[in-house]
């Protein structure tokens, strides 16, 4: 069996070789015992004659400190990721398109938003050629009324969730790295969440008063809480890492240790708060209607919805509207968010 | 505690026991790939090994060299996008390389187990050391109840668990690192395997509990009869444990050979590279003979010889055509061109010549070498006094640093070394301001930089005294590109004129440390280990220092690039002036690099000397234990050596307490008067 093992060896060794005659008497390979290891030669072929081949080559340090790297990039992966969820994707578009087309639709109605109310000729009028949504309690265009609303509250939910996400991560940084202020921020925390939100809602609804600049900095006022806290948490995880001490050897500032070598981690995270805390708004905001905390002058989603419950089943087109596009923002938000943070789990960049 | 049969070996007498002997597991040209993000990675490229009954033999390899995923195949624990996409691995009449994960429940933990290096994430924090042991000898054993117990109990003990019976009780929390990989040693042979895979067993360990956890492997072999593997990267280990040595570079083991062989007569460049750059062979004063660039990662394109773009004395060949496997001796075999016949003859290095001779009693030292300590006009750069660092308050206070005193010269390279937990660390970083002091002051210049400083003195600190980090890939923040983890210092102080001056002075920072400029506008994810060091090394050094805290900067850096950075810093001492505290607890490399070394224990500096007085004449017997769990690159030495264990209680201080007293001029120790009657005689004054 040796015998063979040894043959097939010498073969492999002489086929792929041209070059290279390799006199097998003067390898040190004795027949002793045979133990055919490692692959015999390669495929390449040299083009060198045989005497240079066997000579020192000439030593680049440069060729050593090469660096052989992936050429992976964490946002391009997460990016590449997130465009392979398709029904997140398909309904971003949706939203965009959404969104532009709130600002195209008061142009292509026929009625205008202010239009004289008329509830006597005009009152629930179903969706026909005229009024394409039909009217409402007072006789207006319902058409004007939905992409108003939409655009307003879509508005609302971004300039509200992007402030409370803004003061939220400012606060958990400074919360979670300075070791100082833990505990004031703590108390702090305590003392606005254990009591219902709810209620400072309505207290400042009823004192402050109810428009919608009002309700929407008390919304971000409130609702940076839980952002902080999450922040702050991460924050931990980041804080006594040795890069961190490197910087503080270097004097770098609070300020600039929190944006340059924490903040960059928490990008991901932060993104996903936002994109749910958007239709986290909306629901919000329809709550509050409600509850008659919202000035129910100004057209918003909520103030539909609410209006269209009161009558529902008669005029059953006035809920329709809003819900459709109240459930395509949410469902829309939720799938981006969903996606998103798939899409940021290193994990899934394999 | 060493049965010295355990470690007296005749390589020859096991080199032709070797021969004799048919293979117990045989693996044949396997090849092993990973789907990474749609690519085809080659971890391991066709490579062989024969395993005989009853051997130790030692993987060797740097990082990414592939020595941990090949022997997962052993056991079929690879990743799960990695597979054997080539060759064989019989083992009793069965191809492990066929194998699906039903087959393996039959060898996997009951024919081949495996020990992986850290304890704390091998076993499970929410049970019972006892229970996981049991579960492991119920699986395997098939013993119920009291009988599963008892069987757990006498193994507890037989890996040298003291008390059992409470310890049975315990979690894994309850028990110290060193007593945790015991543990996990017990679970891995609680069912007699034939082969033990040690995967790095003792790299989180301190030296000294790394001594004893080799002791009982060793032990356990000899009573299980097992045959080991153990996989390392420390040299030290291999010349402790290994019969025979493989050398793995780039997915392929380049060279195999008894211990003896490997180490006295290395044939590959690589294998011989590697062991001319340990600290414990250089010379002092002199650069160690470092190997440039880094080891190849799956990435690299592999072309020949895979050593040989940062083989100093590479062949023309090497580059062109993969070498065969040439036979030295009959167990002895290297896959370079080096053997070939044709290729011209090459001497061995001085280093190799050295490495024969070297005992722990001497290396080389250049005796012209200049030492501030010893010079008359000397200056204090640094001043410890009475330094007390304390965590906590109140019942859970911990003294982590207790009154310590030291000095360092200017131009001196001050050592500090120590086991985890002792404290170096932690007086580190309190000099840099990192961490506050409790009580004492330090000294720059003769100024206090401790407590509350003024703000020009802040900055002034902050320039003159940097620090570089123990861990590379946790040192740089990854999310920001080179060129500002460089220049940061620079901005916060506005050290510039304009943007192009500052350009300039990273990419002149980034020369220094020998990268290439282009590096700035990368991020740090795309460097090796050792570049991410040196990475650090600029950023500190573009603040030009006077004074630089290096807290372990090569321990966990591969064993190749060690050198280099050991000889940066010494370059830079030279050229810039600078003052090092160098902070270690690897006692081989601070030998070669200090000028004076302290020696702290739980905390307090017990004993303080120039190095080579250290060496030669400890008193301190935790100096002592310390330097007698050493690891040396001579198996003959490292396995002759006799390890000392210290005994904090072995001090009578009840009646008499210890002072800090200089014994000889330069010479300090942490003892009382009985105690340095003692050690003067000792010292023969």
């Amino acid at each position: 069996m040796k015998k063979q093992e040894n043959k097939k060896t010498v073969q492999e060794m002489e086929a792929p070789v041209v070059n290279l005659k390799v006199n097998l008497d003067r390898v040190d390979t004795e027949p002793k015992k045979e133990r055919p290891m490692g692959r015999e030669y390669p495929k390449s072929r040299s083009q060198m004659p045989e005497s240079q081949l066997f000579e020192f080559a000439e030593y680049h340090a440069q060729d050593a400190e090469k660096i052989a790297y992936s050429n992976y990039s964490y946002w391009k992966s997460v990016w590449a990721n997130f465009l392979k969820k398709k029904p997140a994707v398909i309904m971003s578009i949706v939203f965009i398109l959404l969104f532009i087309f709130t600002f195209v639709a008061s142009a292509i109605g026929k009625y205008d938003i202010n239009m004289a109310p008329d509830p006597l000729n005009r009152m629930y009028i179903s969706p026909n050629a005229e009024y394409w949504f039909g009217t409402n309690a007072i006789g207006q265009d319902y058409w004007a009324q939905v992409w108003y609303a939409t655009r307003a509250s879509i508005l609302l939910a971004v300039l509200v969730s992007i402030g409370q996400i803004s003061v939220g991560v400012i606060i958990g940084l400074i919360w979670g790295y300075v070791r100082k202020l833990d505990r004031f921020f703590t108390e702090l925390y305590n003392l606005i969440d254990n009591v219902p939100t709810i209620i400072y809602m309505t207290l400042i609804a009823l004192m402050v008063g109810k428009t919608m600049l009002t309700m929407g900095i008390a919304m971000v006022g409130f609702g940076w809480l839980a952002t902080a806290r999450n922040v702050r948490n991460l924050v931990f995880m980041y804080r006594d890492r040795e890069y961190n001490l490197a910087s503080r050897c270097l004097g770098t500032g609070l300020g600039r240790i929190l944006f340059r070598n924490i903040f960059p981690y928490l990008v991901s995270v932060i993104i996903l708060r936002l994109a749910l805390a958007i239709p986290g708004t909306i629901a919000y905001e329809t709550t509050l209607t409600y509850l008659g905390l919202m000035d129910i002058m100004v057209p918003s989603l909520g103030n539909l919805l609410s209006a269209a419950r009161a009558v529902f089943p008669r005029a059953a087109y006035t809920l329709w509207f809003p819900a459709a596009i109240v459930s395509i923002i949410t469902i829309t938000f939720y799938l981006v968010g969903n996606a998103f943070s798939d899409a940021c789990d290193p994990r899934n960049h394999v | 505690m060493n049965d010295n049969n355990l470690y007296t070996v005749d390589f020859d007498a096991r080199a032709k026991q070797i021969l004799a002997q048919e293979p117990l597991l045989s693996a044949r040209e396997v090849e092993v790939t990973f789907s990474l993000r749609g690519k085809k990675l080659t971890a391991i490229r066709r490579t062989s090994l024969d395993l005989y009954e009853g051997e130790t033999l030692a993987i060797v390899g740097e990082s990414g060299s592939g020595k941990s995923v090949f022997t997962k195949c052993f056991v079929g624990m690879l990743d799960k996008n990695g597979s054997i996409t080539n060759g064989s691995i019989m083992y009793q009449g069965e191809d492990l390389a066929q194998f699906t994960e039903k087959d393996w429940l039959r060898i996997r933990g009951k024919k081949i187990a495996m020990v992986t290096q850290d304890p704390m994430t091998s076993l499970n924090p929410l049970k019972t050391i006892g229970y996981q042991i049991q579960e492991s000898v119920e699986l395997h054993q098939g013993l119920k109840g009291s009988a599963a117990k008892q069987e757990v109990l006498r193994i507890l003990e037989a890996v040298g668990i003291p008390d059992p019976v409470r310890r049975y009780r315990q979690y894994p929390h309850e028990f110290s690192g060193g007593m945790r990989q015991r543990v996990v040693i017990a679970i891995a042979v609680a069912c007699r395997p034939q082969i033990l895979i040690c995967d790095e067993p003792t790299t989180a360990l301190d030296v000294t509990i790394q001594a004893q956890i080799l002791d009982l492997i060793r032990r356990l072999q000899k009573e299980q009869n097992m045959t080991i593997i153990y996989i390392t990267h420390d040299l030290g280990v291999v010349a402790n444990v290994a019969d025979r040595v493989a050398v793995m570079y780039g997915g392929q083991i380049i060279e195999i050979g008894m211990a003896n062989e490997v180490f006295f007569d290395p044939q590959h460049p690589y294998t011989s590279a590697l062991l001319c750059a340990l600290p414990q062979l250089g010379v002092k004063g002199e650069k160690l003979p470092a190997i440039d660039g880094t080891p190849p990662t799956a990435y690299t394109k592999i072309v020949g010889d895979a050593f040989a773009p940062r083989n100093k004395h590479a062949l023309n060949i090497d580059f062109q055509e993969e070498p065969p496997m040439y036979e030295v001796t009959g167990t002895h075999m290297v896959k370079s061109w080096l053997r070939d016949p044709r290729a011209p003859k090459v001497e061995q290095p001085k280093a190799i010549q050295r490495l024969s001779q070297i005992s722990m009693t001497s290396t080389g030292t250049d005796p012209s070498a200049y030492h501030p300590h010893l010079d008359p006009n000397r200056e204090t750069l640094i001043q410890v006094k009475d330094m007390q660092v304390t965590f906590g308050s109140g019942r859970k206070k911990f003294v982590a640093v207790d009154h310590v005193n030291f000095e360092i010269y200017k131009g001196e390279t001050f050592s500090l070394v120590g086991e985890s937990g002792s404290g170096k660390t932690t007086i580190g970083r309190a000099i840099v301001r990192i961490n506050p002091i409790t009580s004492g002051e330090v000294l720059f210049k003769g100024e206090r930089v401790s407590g509350k400083i003024s703000k020009e003195m802040d900055t002034k600190v902050i320039r003159s005294m940097q620090m570089i980090f123990q861990d590379p890939m946790a040192s740089l923040n990854e999310r920001a590109k080179v060129d500002y983890i460089v220049s940061e210092g620079l901005i916060n102080y506005h050290l510039y004129n304009n943007e192009h001056d500052r350009q300039d002075k990273v990419q002149r920072a980034l020369q220094e440390v020998g990268l290439l400029p282009e590096f700035s506008s990368r991020f740090p994810h795309e460097f090796s280990g050792g570049q991410r060091q040196r990475i650090g090394i600029a950023r500190s050094l573009i603040m030009e220092p006077q004074f630089i805290v290096a807290d372990e900067p090569i321990s966990a850096l591969d064993v190749s690039i060690r050198a280099q950075v050991l000889n940066l810093l010494n370059d830079l001492k030279k050229s810039r002036g600078l003052t090092y505290l160098f902070i270690a607890h690897d006692l081989s490399v601070v030998r070669f690099i200090s000028d004076r070394i302290a020696v702290i224990h739980k905390g307090r500096i017990v004993e303080l000397a120039e190095a080579e007085e250290l060496f030669a004449h400890p008193l301190h017997p935790y100096t002592k234990a310390l330097l007698s769990a050493v690891p040396n690159p001579n198996p003959y030495v490292e396995r002759a050596k006799k390890l000392l264990v210290y005994d904090p209680d072995q001090h009578h201080y009840e009646k008499e307490g210890p002072e800090w007293t200089e014994i000889i001029p330069g010479h300090f120790v942490y003892a009382n008067r009985p105690e340095l009657d003692g050690y003067r005689k000792e010292m023969r004054l």
